[in-house]
């Protein structure tokens, strides 16, 4: 399993080398073992054809003194032989092996051989002796009286020692073949995998916000249709992007413009609510609350499209954490949520958008308004390098399963659906999910730590140490 | 019904939604102003020029010529406070107006009561030193307080009010480093959650006028990560 794994890891690069390596290792060991047989056995005829020919002369010698005198001294005989280097000749005659080396007896012939030859005719033998490779002649003689036997005994030893060295030289040439094969397989792919490194680093750059990114026009025709393709696309995401831009920018126009003449005018109608009668007057108070949910919504829909398109510039201060919590809790709510901070949170800061770290701040709040019957209080703390920011409330809490829902857009708690007087949109929470990201921290939402029921909304930062 | 505004003072609003245009002359007099009105930058510049007022509020977004540019028009000739209102609150608009000559922005939809804030912030007379000192000197720049004049190696230098406080609060302490919260408080009238390019921005106009070599300034000093000072 874990090696199935480590196979599906391999890059595209290291598998077409390999299977160029693998490719070029079958080649050439083909090649290797074919060219070693057919040497091998090239060289072994040569030997035997180039030992028989002697072998049969030795033989016929050995026959014409054997016929011509009688009580012939067999051991000089034999001495007197010419036999090819290597070579060692074995006579049987009157029931008696002699030979010119003791090593070269009876013993050293294969019985197979010896018994062949011994029921009268020739014979020629492959065999091994004490692991030495051995090529055995023989042919019984016709003699006046007695049966007789010339043997010859031709090591192969020179030849198994060329194929040895043969052998190394092929398997070097396959080990290099195969090393050559590698390399070609990795330079190669990298010329083949040049264009999409490319590719890669132009989609990275776009994906970092450079719109404007292209691939420069490829003269190759096989390539000419990526780069292409690629720049088309980078094309329409560009204008696309633009066009949202604009979009939003037009929206957001649009949309706040009746709005300032709403807001100018309840203003107007404010000012003399006394003069109104008294459905009038609620009228008003309608108004009043819609016409600013109204104008939240737009604000929150904008600030989420311009996070969307990447396009929100954060304005960094140093600031002390306690400090901006205490302002944004007293901006935000008219009933007093005490705020609660550590002594060791005193030397520290948080870099930051204020006015986006107020929203934070504000939305936390205000969601625990809607849904928790507000927020109990607000502690500010710090978490080895981090700065934590937890509002916490005495509501329902927040089951396990919707923890990350939450933060998502449109998401209204559990109880969704079912609208109430005063439910948001349900964009407060994404908003603080995603200026919290962009100042490279985190949120989530969990129980309160002091067992209370209740949730507990954590707002962590990182924290610059003075 | 009239309230906070000084009686008298005259606001010229330059806006092209007639419904808006009307709406907001409504809630500003109810505020206690004189509000006059133009629906474009010709009509605004011509208006400016018959009868002068005391603030004007030019929408960013004019047909014919644009609000940065009737922005930079007024600011050739007059030092008045001027306040921008934009329907986007994206950094590049703001900056721009910031950069035309404005003293301030708002974003639309704005609440009557806080333009009237505003507005009472930028009509506020710079604050008088502590020390009556009426001449500082600061190598070739120099600041007669009282008569609101600025001289740098002898040639006036022309600041819009906004500029002229912002310079006399650092002047109040050269050498001190003011915070960009401090400053948007004593001179915008801001709290804590001001907008700190109001600052960077007049810091880089005043730059401008009152440094021999603005990349490099040697009287208004930006100290890093804390604000700014003016070097004594």
């Amino acid at each position: 399993m874990a090696r199935f794994r480590y196979q599906r890891r391999l890059g595209l690069r290291a598998r077409v080398t390999a299977a160029f390596g693998l490719g070029a290792l079958f080649t050439a060991a083909l090649l290797a073992a074919t060219t070693f047989g057919i040497s091998r056995e090239q060289l072994i005829r040569q030997r035997e054809s180039s030992s028989s020919v002697p072998f049969f002369n030795n033989a016929r010698i050995v026959q014409e003194r054997l016929q011509a005198e009688g009580g012939v001294d067999a051991l000089a005989l034999l001495q007197d032989l010419q036999t090819a280097s290597g070579s060692h000749p074995v006579l049987f005659y009157s029931g008696d092996w002699i030979s010119t080396d003791p090593q070269f007896g009876e013993a050293a012939l294969p019985a197979s051989l010896r018994r062949a030859v011994l029921d009268g005719g020739a014979a020629q033998m492959r065999y091994s002796l004490d692991g030495e490779p051995e090529l055995g002649f023989g042919i019984s003689l016709q003699t006046a009286d007695d049966d007789a036997a010339y043997f010859e005994i031709v090591s192969l030893d020179e030849t198994a020692s060329t194929l040895t060295s043969l052998g190394i030289i092929l398997f070097g040439a396959s080990v290099l073949a195969t090393g050559t094969g590698a390399a070609l397989g990795w330079w190669a792919s990298r010329r083949a995998l040049l264009p999409l490194t490319e590719v890669g680093s132009a989609a990275q750059a776009i994906a970092g916000g450079r719109l404007d990114t292209r691939l420069e026009a490829a003269n190759d025709p096989d390539l000419a249709r990526l780069t292409e393709s690629f720049n088309e696309m980078a094309q329409a995401l560009e204008t696309r992007i633009a066009r949202d831009e604009q979009f939003a920018s037009d929206v957001s126009h649009e949309l706040r413009s009746p709005l300032m003449t709403l807001s100018a005018s309840i203003e107007v109608l404010k000012a003399r609510k006394d003069d109104l009668d008294e459905r009038a007057s609620s009228a008003l108070d309608l108004l009043v609350a819609d016409v600013a949910r109204f104008e939240q919504l737009v604000n929150d829909l904008l600030e989420i499209s311009r996070l969307e398109a990447g396009a929100a510039e954060l304005d960094l201060d140093p600031v002390d954490p306690s400090e901006l919590v205490l302002h944004a809790v007293g901006a935000a709510t008219s009933s007093a949520v005490p705020v609660q901070y550590d002594e060791e949170v005193a030397g520290t800061r948080i870099l930051v958008d204020k006015r986006r770290m107020e929203r934070v701040v504000a939305n936390l709040l205000d969601n625990a308004a809607k849904y928790a019957g507000g927020a109990t209080g607000v502690r500010v703390s710090l978490a080895e390098d981090r700065v934590r920011i937890v509002v916490e409330d005495e509501g329902p809490g927040v089951p396990e399963e919707v923890r990350q829902k939450i933060f998502d857009r449109f998401a209204r708690g559990t109880e969704a659906g079912r609208r109430t007087k005063d439910r948001g949109v349900g964009l407060g929470l994404a908003l603080v999910a995603e200026h919290v990201r962009l100042h490279g921290g985190q949120v989530w939402v969990e129980d309160r730590q002091d067992g209370r029921p209740g949730a507990a909304f954590v707002v962590e930062l990182p924290a610059v140490i003075l | 019904m009239r309230q906070a505004g000084g009686v008298g003072t005259r606001i010229l609003t330059v806006e092209d939604d007639e419904r808006i245009r009307t709406a907001v002359k409504l809630a500003l007099e109810d505020e206690g102003w004189d509000v006059a009105e133009a629906e474009d930058g010709e009509e605004a510049l011509s208006a400016f020029n018959a009868q002068p007022c005391d603030v004007v509020l030019i929408d960013i977004m004019l047909p014919g010529i644009d609000g940065f540019e009737v922005c930079r028009a007024i600011r050739r000739e007059s030092d008045v406070p001027i306040v921008m209102v934009t329907a986007r609150n994206d950094t590049h608009d703001v900056v721009a107006g910031l950069e035309a000559g404005a003293d301030d922005y708002l974003t639309k939809p704005f609440a009557p009561k806080e333009l009237s804030a505003r507005i009472r912030a930028l009509l506020r007379r710079a604050r008088t030193s502590d020390s009556r000192i009426d001449r500082l000197k600061f190598g070739d720049l120099e600041i007669a307080q009282d008569e609101g004049e600025v001289t740098l190696a002898g040639e006036t230098v022309h600041l819009t009010k906004t500029e002229f406080r912002l310079l006399i609060e650092l002047a109040s302490n050269p050498g001190k480093v003011f915070s960009r919260e401090v400053l948007l408080d004593r001179i915008w009238g801001y709290g804590y959650f001001g907008d700190g390019r109001l600052v960077d921005v007049h810091v880089r106009r005043l730059r401008m006028k009152v440094e021999p070599d603005p990349a490099n300034p040697r009287h208004v000093v930006t100290v890093r990560g804390l604000g700014y000072k003016l070097a004594p």
